[in-house]
């Protein structure tokens, strides 16, 4: 990028990122190490018996979502960004609601309505359908927001000046709009395979075997992990294959707005069968991702309620997912914005490594990251092992990646130039950051918190297995309730985890200025 | 709309750039706000009257008998429920750190494993030797069985007919295909239950039962016990194999499900019905010895016993203690004589036998 700023040192930027990426990559260096030491006929036998399905299962997953929550996502951006019909303004921040929904909790939704004696048993949920749906239901608003934004965000000259050229409204739209969108919806995808390859509540009440479920199978029906090792070995690998397809897509175009002034795109007005078509679409995607499910929490809920089932201890499982995911969250945001400011604007071979490695504990499940940190913080800091701290390490280490998605792309669109004006007008480097790059980037930091905490918030796997005595989250409330089949029993822990991530998702939206801009 | 509300003033970012950044001088406070709040939580140092139980015993099955203990002694109980295997790993990965006081099982094999790595204390009591036949102890008293738990056949009784199945083996055979619901390979039961096939018919006649049992099932391979009877009520499946309280739990709260029990291998020279029991062990790292002893010994106590055995429709150990009316006579059936302490031996070779034949 610009030879003016690489030769500016940043020593203790750097140093901070290199320790990051350091201590995020231990979990991963454990279980490489695990499956590399593995006896080979380990590696043999499970080639033979379990690795084929799993992969093929897990791979095809992924691209089944990715698919289905493109189509989904990219579409809703467009019908609320460049149409006009009644009730738009709701709907678009309406959409992001699913993302207050834990998976696990659709998943449940589902098996009751698609199961046999359910009201509509079209096809059996326990199915590669099933599991696709759900998680397509989960994770489209992914997508959704990313290429809302950038679609927002778009500088309309770019498409004048295509019309100007003789190009069809539709030329525009395949040929300057979506590449104009490109990293945005690749973005986004790259958050929904990872959440869904490394997704284990949905998958496991729906039986279809990944390799997620498949490790969390191995790390809690047996004593030997090498197996368990092999199997997030290969996890990995998907995962950063991924990843490497994401970067080289969006290495491919990177894209700086060079004007300051935006104008509103004309909004098109949609006519009664336009509005119709819209609305209708809209309503049957939200009410089979949200609004079904949460009426149906609400309903079980109130029997919960009348059985007697909600107390006291309640207001403890509150406190506990709140304060958890909030420090988390808060916590990710600060040891990430060194690493994604290093990548995205000293794009240096060393900067980006730190940042990938960063990116590797997303794709550690859940369960194996908490028995790497179980066995790392016994052995370095003792004086912690058992207690929240692990948790949150955990956390920082699986979600990360999750906010870093946000951080990245916020700071990529910074003109460099404007950083530098602000340099040759006499800021000092802590100044700038202060006063030109950070506003700038502020609603990115604000989603990445968002996102960070409602993972936190919904995470399962890792606080089963690190919990410290006594401490359980409203998730974790939803499990044991759950996994015994008392569903009515879990319904008032998952409607709380609904409504406390609803906040979160409001403050998402709301922030986003340019929204506010085009209105 | 309400959330858009925020926009009163106009654009800051345009109006005054110096004043834009909102959180300025926020962070180092919010970080350390962090750090005082993660430290906060260290673990402090336990109280005399506290025990940490590991329970891989469901929490609504544990919970009422650590309350009622509570009640009785004053002895605040802090419980950590989680999956069997896990809680065992745990331990052995908290070594002598950790704050567990007593583990509390629903598999012998799990606890025989925790002995073996020297997780559990032996312990020479005398009430427990009265309550609990010595076959359902550990050589050592390391563990205590507390209630009889068996690997039975569930049946929808409109498909299939209670003379159809004698042995647990038959559900290998080809007319069962895509009829029966299996737990997953990671289940304790199914691998204590195979571990017991095994030590009795040898691996051969094992691995073809693995294999009939594997085609059979086809994808009805569940994480619970319970979604496995619900399966057969729903009709799902024909029959599928789980512990026999599952079917009990199901029938109390949905009285008219068409399933039924059958308790497999009971003919003339069969194996006997598959017995686990569930147990407890005082953790070796203690540091609560007494109030740990005092938990053991209100288990194997009659009232304890009674309890912990019929909130899960389970058979109490205690010779003296009746099982729930609504079970069936335990004298009507015998069990397997395998050794419930060769079930940790047997269980690595099992589940190598289980991988091979490539069950889920």
């Amino acid at each position: 990028m610009t030879t003016a700023f690489r030769h500016i040192p940043f020593p203790p930027l750097q140093v901070f990122a290199a320790a990051t990426a350091g201590l995020l990559t231990l979990p991963l260096l454990y279980i490489g190490f695990l499956a590399l030491s593995a006896d080979p006929a380990v590696w043999v036998r499970l080639w033979a018996t379990r690795i084929p399905e799993l992969l093929i299962n897990t791979v095809s997953l992924a691209a089944g979502v990715s698919l289905a929550t493109c189509v989904l996502g990219v579409s809703f951006a467009w019908l609320v960004v460049r149409f006009d019909f009644p009730g738009r303004r709701i709907w678009e921040w309406a959409l992001v609601l699913p993302l207050a929904m834990p998976t696990y909790v659709l998943a449940y939704v589902y098996t009751f309505i698609l199961g046999m004696g359910g009201p509509f048993p079209l096809f059996p949920p326990h199915s590669f359908a099933g599991a696709t749906l759900v998680m397509t239901l989960d994770t489209f608003p992914f997508v959704y927001l990313l290429s809302r934004a950038a679609w927002l965000n778009l500088n309309v000259s770019f498409e004048e000046v295509a019309r100007a050229c003789g190009a069809s409204r539709f030329e525009t739209l395949w040929r300057v709009t979506l590449p104009l969108l490109r990293p945005a919806i690749v973005a986004g995808l790259a958050l929904v395979i990872l959440y869904v390859v490394s997704d284990f509540g949905a998958v496991s009440l729906l039986r279809y075997q990944t390799l997620t479920y498949a490790v969390y199978q191995q790390m809690t029906g047996r004593y030997d992990h090498t197996a368990a090792g092999i199997l997030s070995l290969l996890l990995v690998v998907i995962a950063l294959v991924f990843l490497v397809a994401e970067r080289w897509f969006r290495r491919k175009s990177r894209f700086y707005q060079t004007a300051g002034r935006y104008r509103a795109p004309e909004r098109k007005r949609c006519g009664p069968l336009g509005t119709l078509f819209a609305t209708g679409y809209l309503a049957i995607v939200l009410g089979a991702a949200f609004l079904v499910p949460a009426a149906l929490l609400v309903r079980w809920s109130l029997s919960a309620i009348v059985q007697g089932a909600v107390d006291g201890r309640f207001v403890g499982f509150i406190w506990n997912s709140t304060v958890l995911s909030g420090g988390t969250a808060t916590c990710a945001v600060v040891i990430g914005i060194p690493l994604a400011y290093l990548a995205a604007r000293h794009p240096s071979r060393f900067n980006l490594a730190c940042l990938q490695a960063a990116y590797a504990g997303y794709v550690l499940p859940g369960p194996v990251a908490a028995l790497a940190l179980l066995v790392l913080f016994s052995h370095v800091a003792p004086f912690w092992y058992g207690s929240i701290v692990v948790l949150v390490v955990a956390y920082i280490v699986h979600f990360l990646p999750a906010g870093l998605q946000s951080l990245e792309p916020a700071l990529q669109q910074v003109t460099p130039n404007l950083e530098q004006a602000a340099r040759s007008l006499g800021l000092g480097m802590r100044e700038t950051l202060q006063r030109v790059t950070l506003p700038l980037v502020r609603n990115g930091f604000i989603a990445a918190w968002v996102l960070m905490f409602l993972h936190c918030m919904k995470e399962l796997p890792a606080t089963l297995l690190l919990r410290p005595v006594g401490f359980d989250t409203l998730a974790i409330r939803v499990w044991l309730e759950a996994s015994e089949e008392y569903y009515q029993l879990a319904a008032p822990s998952a409607l709380l985890i609904v409504m406390l991530t609803l906040p979160a998702l409001m403050l998402l939206v709301s922030k986003d200025w340019r929204a506010t801009r085009t209105r | 709309m309400k959330m858009h509300e925020g926009v009163r003033r106009p654009d800051r970012r345009e109006v005054r750039p110096e004043t834009v950044f909102p959180y300025r001088g926020m962070w180092p406070i919010l970080i350390l706000a962090c750090l005082v709040s993660i430290a906060g939580q260290a673990p402090s140092s336990p109280a005399a009257d506290r025990l940490v139980v590991y329970s891989g015993r469901a929490e609504r099955l544990i919970k009422p008998v650590l309350d009622a203990f509570q009640a009785r002694t004053g002895i605040q109980v802090d419980l950590l429920s989680s999956g069997t295997t896990e809680l065992v790993n745990r331990l052995q990965v908290e070594g002598e750190r950790t704050q567990a006081d007593v583990l509390i099982t629903n598999d012998a094999g799990s606890l025989e494993r925790a002995r073996e790595l020297g997780l559990l204390r032996p312990l020479s009591m005398p009430e427990t030797e009265r309550a609990i036949p010595s076959q359902f102890r550990a050589p050592d008293n390391s563990w205590v069985g507390l209630s009889g738990r068996f690997w039975i056949v569930v049946y929808n009784t409109t498909r299939v007919k209670p003379g159809d199945i004698t042995s647990i083996l038959d559900l290998a055979a080809p007319r069962w295909k895509e009829k029966i619901a299996i737990p997953n390979s990671g289940s304790e039961y199914l691998q204590a239950g195979v571990s017991v096939i095994k030590a009795t018919y040898g691996d051969e006649k094992t691995k073809r039962f693995l294999q009939g049992l594997k085609a059979n099932a086809g994808t009805q391979v569940y994480q619970k016990s319970s979604q496995i009877v619900e399966a057969v009520a729903k009709g799902e499946a024909d029959v599928g194999l789980v512990n026999h309280y599952y079917v009990y739990r199901h029938l109390a709260t949905q009285p008219g499900a068409p399933i039924a029990l059958l308790m497999p291998d009971q003919y003339e020279g069969g194996m006997g019905a598959i017995m686990n029991v569930a147990g407890v062990g005082v953790v070796r790292h203690t540091r609560h010895l007494d109030g740990a002893k005092r938990l053991v010994e209100f288990l194997v106590s009659q009232a304890g016993q009674k309890m912990f055995a019929d909130l899960n429709k389970e058979y109490p150990l205690h010779p003296e203690v009746k099982a729930d009316p609504a079970l069936l006579e335990r004298k009507t059936f015998r069990a397997a004589t395998v050794p419930l302490a060769r079930l940790a031996e047997l269980r690595e070779p099992t589940v190598t036998l289980i991988e091979q034949v490539g069950l889920r």
